[in-house]
């Protein structure tokens, strides 16, 4: 069997030629939503030499699990999108080189369609409380918690607002009253919302207070309205991750998403704010889809010890 | 006799390297900590319920659509029969991320549904799973049955006829007891397909309907409790496992395209029998239905118009640049996979297949090669997430750091379809050894020139349908390719999941057109294979190599 022979010899020889990799190379692993402009990228090239090359992998969840459970050969150099309900699970790993940094934030809050709340003569909501009542029964859509991280903010924010055993009892009375559970932010938003592009059936859907600013239609109005009370405060973290083959292009790749022309690049490209304060945000942003101003405090939740029994919890309500 | 051993060594060393050690890790994770009372929480309780009672279901569904079916198709002449059963092998076929794709798109007419004031369960995720799963495996019972259905005399069933015995009648008190190690053994085989059915119930759950499968991927993924995850494997292979042995013990071969001829001539259709050609009618639409939704599906622009877009974009990264390399890489990255994991499959699976089928006098080495026989079956029992999760604890870093090169994905798919090629050319190979093999030995021709030049080519059909079952489990393969394939290593499968479940934007569109190339292809492929073979030329050319030999 030289045939088997040969096979052998030439799986093992290639896998050696894999293991090695040109360190002039960056890259990082991310959540699905990150983009960054081509130009960026040319510019990041230039400024320090690296190429970059970006991996996606699912929501922020996903992100930090697949990179704890990589850590011992990681599948990148640098990483972005761990966000605060994660950032717990990515110290106690320690899967991060040194510390993280804060690079953008974004509020998860309910929007809604303005023509239609018009045109039924039915008073909008302002504030996700209120969406219990019955002018608003068979309205809302929100991300199931347990696939996507937006879902998982809301839920950790009628946690830390209403508390044991509240929070389940409001709940309850969003599923009896018709709430409508999607997978991810697209389908909730570009499919079942009816103020995008999907032109679905339910009028409210959780998504961000940015997500006006992308809604802004001829006559420089937006079709959206953001409810911009007792939001979530997401913030995105990047850093260097431990064993990565390239430290130092990691290193010099998460300063560069802390400088100016990365920062003054994410409300366009992300629909997030910078944490660079100085750094100006596009001109419909101020009128459309300012940051909000009152959100839940959820320093005190016990993110990781929890995660799983709230989970848990949740999905019983949603009746699996 | 040292020779064999020698040749033996290397298949062995594979297989205990890319199947028995990963799974020895996952026995290790799960069986920590107190395993039985992780499988009692409520959320996993629930998960292994609703893994075997839609099995069941799935299987009862399957049985229903696919009796009938396997009587038109196989027991009598039907028009274009050749045709027909060559179009419902074309979802077993396909990756099963594009039936899912497939299954979405009646879905999402959910509002409509409940406008129109349908039955709830129209609304409902499990109807579709249950939906898809008759779609993907109606076709294993119709093929398995329909082919032993062929075999059995008329002359009973004709006089019971005669008799006055009306169709039902007939099948229930003659054929079915005929036929029943084929049903069972095909009803098995489905389950164990259901069971470890994992990007549907992804796809069509929507992340509120889970299985074993999706549980452990959620348990490893979102939750990192590995522990869990290990308890679940454990159970899951169990449990397909059982269901493999059953299959196994009712039917010798039950795999290969259309192999065997159909030329034993069968009675045309008649009125008594609508029935069954109403539920075989049924059965087509079902197969084309959501095959046909794709493709229009693939030629309409999100506001509704007609468009070619969704091809043209088939080149980019998908809307916000979702994609890390585009489809067209996508599929190269597919195709190498199938180069490497075919070769890997076939080389090791026709050696394992050849040593299994050497006639052997002495007992102790017989029931050796019976041990030797599971022990290569066995991971046909194993799913992919099991799999795949077994790499991810153990090529990750230690002695073999496997899981950061791109051979680890068409390695653990080359594994999928080992026992595949084992099982259909072993049989091949045993039937043909002892006639052949020992006339030629005794003329001189070595044991290799015999293998060569006389085996190999009278059981080429079998070796070919062995390579065709290996490519297709390696380009449809999704659960291991979404543990293990990151970044530029992404798969067909993986990067159509990306788009599907990031609908926005051209994402949909993508995900339909580069679905209905694949369904496309598949046609191709299915009915390519199933065209008439020259068996007769052949025949000749198997006496001139033997004469040559002498």
């Amino acid at each position: 069997m030289a045939y088997a022979t040969v096979t052998a010899v030439a799986i093992a020889l290639s896998l050696g030629a894999c293991t090695t990799q040109t360190s002039k190379t960056v890259t990082i692993a991310t959540h699905d939503s990150f983009l960054i402009p081509d130009s960026l990228i040319n510019q990041f090239k230039k400024e320090t030499g690296y190429s970059l090359e970006g991996i996606k992998v699912g929501d922020a969840g996903e992100l930090t699990n697949k990179l704890v459970l990589t850590k011992d050969s990681p599948i990148a150099d640098a990483f972005f999108g761990i966000d605060n309900t994660f950032a717990s699970v990515a110290n106690k790993n320690a899967i991060v080189d040194g510390s993280m940094s804060a690079i953008d934030y974004a509020d998860v809050c309910f929007n809604y369609d303005r023509a239609w709340f018009a045109s039924n003569g039915i008073v909008a909501p302002t504030s996700w409380q209120q969406l219990t009542g019955v002018k608003y029964e068979n309205l809302t859509v929100v991300e199931n918690p347990t696939t996507s991280s937006t879902g998982l903010a809301f839920m950790f924010s009628t946690i830390a607002k209403l508390g044991e055993p509240g929070w389940k009892t409001w709940w309850a009375k969003m599923f009896a009253n018709g709430l409508k559970v999607e997978a991810g932010w697209e389908q909730a938003y570009y499919v079942d919302f009816s103020g995008s592009a999907g032109h679905g059936q339910y009028p409210i859907v959780l998504s961000y207070s940015s997500s006006p600013a992308d809604e802004v239609g001829k006559a420089g109005q937006s079709r959206t309205v953001s409810i911009n009370r007792d939001c979530f405060r997401q913030i995105e973290y990047a850093g260097v991750l431990k064993n990565a083959k390239n430290p130092d292009g990691a290193r010099a790749l998460v300063s560069f998403l802390k400088a100016k022309a990365f920062q003054s690049s994410v409300a366009e490209n992300m629909y997030v704010y910078p944490v660079d304060k100085s750094v100006p945000l596009p001109a419909a942003w101020a009128k459309f889809a300012p940051a909000s101003k009152s959100f839940v405090n959820v320093s005190k939740l016990p993110f990781d010890v929890k995660r799983s029994t709230w989970l848990d919890e949740w999905s019983k309500l949603a009746g699996q | 006799m040292l020779k064999r051993i020698a040749l033996w060594t290397l298949p062995i060393l594979v297989i205990g390297t890319l199947f028995y050690w990963p799974m020895t890790q996952i026995l290790g994770r799960g069986l920590k900590g107190n395993w039985l009372l992780t499988l009692g929480e409520p959320a996993v309780a629930d998960a292994i319920w609703f893994t075997l009672w839609q099995s069941l279901v799935s299987v009862l569904l399957c049985l229903i659509v696919a009796l009938p079916t396997a009587y038109v198709l196989y027991r009598r002449t039907a028009p274009a029969g050749r045709v027909l059963r060559a179009l419902i092998t074309v979802p077993f076929a396909l990756p099963t991320i594009i039936t899912a794709i497939g299954f979405t798109v009646f879905q999402k007419q959910n509002v409509n549904y409940s406008i129109s004031g349908m039955a709830s369960w129209l609304t409902s995720p499990v109807f579709w799973i249950l939906v898809a799963h008759l779609f993907v495996n109606f076709s294993v019972i119709v093929r398995t049955v329909g082919s032993a259905w062929v075999g059995l005399s008329h002359e009973t069933e004709e006089a019971a006829a005669l008799g006055g015995a009306g169709r039902l009648r007939i099948f229930w008190s003659i054929s079915r007891p005929q036929l029943m190690p084929a049903i069972v053994s095909a009803s098995a085989t489905v389950f164990m397909y259901c069971a470890g059915s994992y990007g549907l119930i992804l796809v069509l759950g929507g992340g509120r309907i889970n299985s074993i499968e999706t549980e452990i991927a959620f348990a490893a993924n979102q939750r990192l409790d590995l522990q869990e995850a290990g308890a679940l494997a454990i159970l899951q292979t169990l449990i397909s496992v059982a269901a493999f042995a059953i299959s196994a013990t009712g039917a010798r071969s039950r795999i290969g395209f259309d192999t065997h001829d159909i030329t034993t001539h069968q009675p045309k259709l008649d009125q008594r029998d609508l029935p069954a050609i109403a539920v075989t009618v049924l059965a087509l639409i079902l197969v084309l239905a959501p095959l046909v939704a794709i493709v229009t599906r693939a030629f309409v622009a999100i506001d509704g118009t007609p468009t070619l877009q969704n091809f043209a974009d088939l080149g980019g990264n998908g809307a916000r640049n979702l994609l890390s390399i585009t489809l067209e890489q996508a599929a190269l990255n597919s195709l190498r996979n199938v180069g490497v994991a075919t070769l890997l499959a076939s080389v090791f699976g026709i050696l394992v297949a050849y040593l299994l089928s050497r006639p052997s006098l002495v007992s102790h080495v017989r029931i050796t090669n019976r041990v030797l026989d599971i022990a290569f079956m066995l991971p046909l029992g194993v799913s992919t997430i099991v799999l795949g999760f077994g790499y991810l604890l153990t090529f990750g870093s230690g002695p073999l750091p496997l899981r950061s090169s791109w051979l680890i994905v068409p390695l653990i798919q080359g594994l999928m379809a080992l026992p595949l090629v084992v099982r259909i050319v072993y049989p091949a190979l045993a039937s043909i050894t002892e006639e052949l093999g020992e006339q030629a030995s005794t003329d001189g021709a070595s044991a290799s020139a015999t293998f060569f030049r006389i085996e190999l080519p009278l059981v080429r059909e079998s070796v070919g349908a062995a390579i065709g079952y290996a490519a297709i489990i390696s380009v449809g393969e999704f659960g291991a390719a979404s543990i293990l394939a990151y970044g530029n290593q992404a798969t067909l499968p993986t990067v159509l999941y990306q788009l599907i479940s990031r609908p926005g934007g051209n994402n949909y569109g993508m995900a339909m057109a580069m679905s209905a190339v694949v369904i496309v292809l598949t046609f191709a492929v299915v009915f390519g294979a199933s065209l008439p073979t020259r068996s007769r030329p052949l025949r000749r050319r198997r006496e001139g190599a033997l004469k040559s030999l002498r």
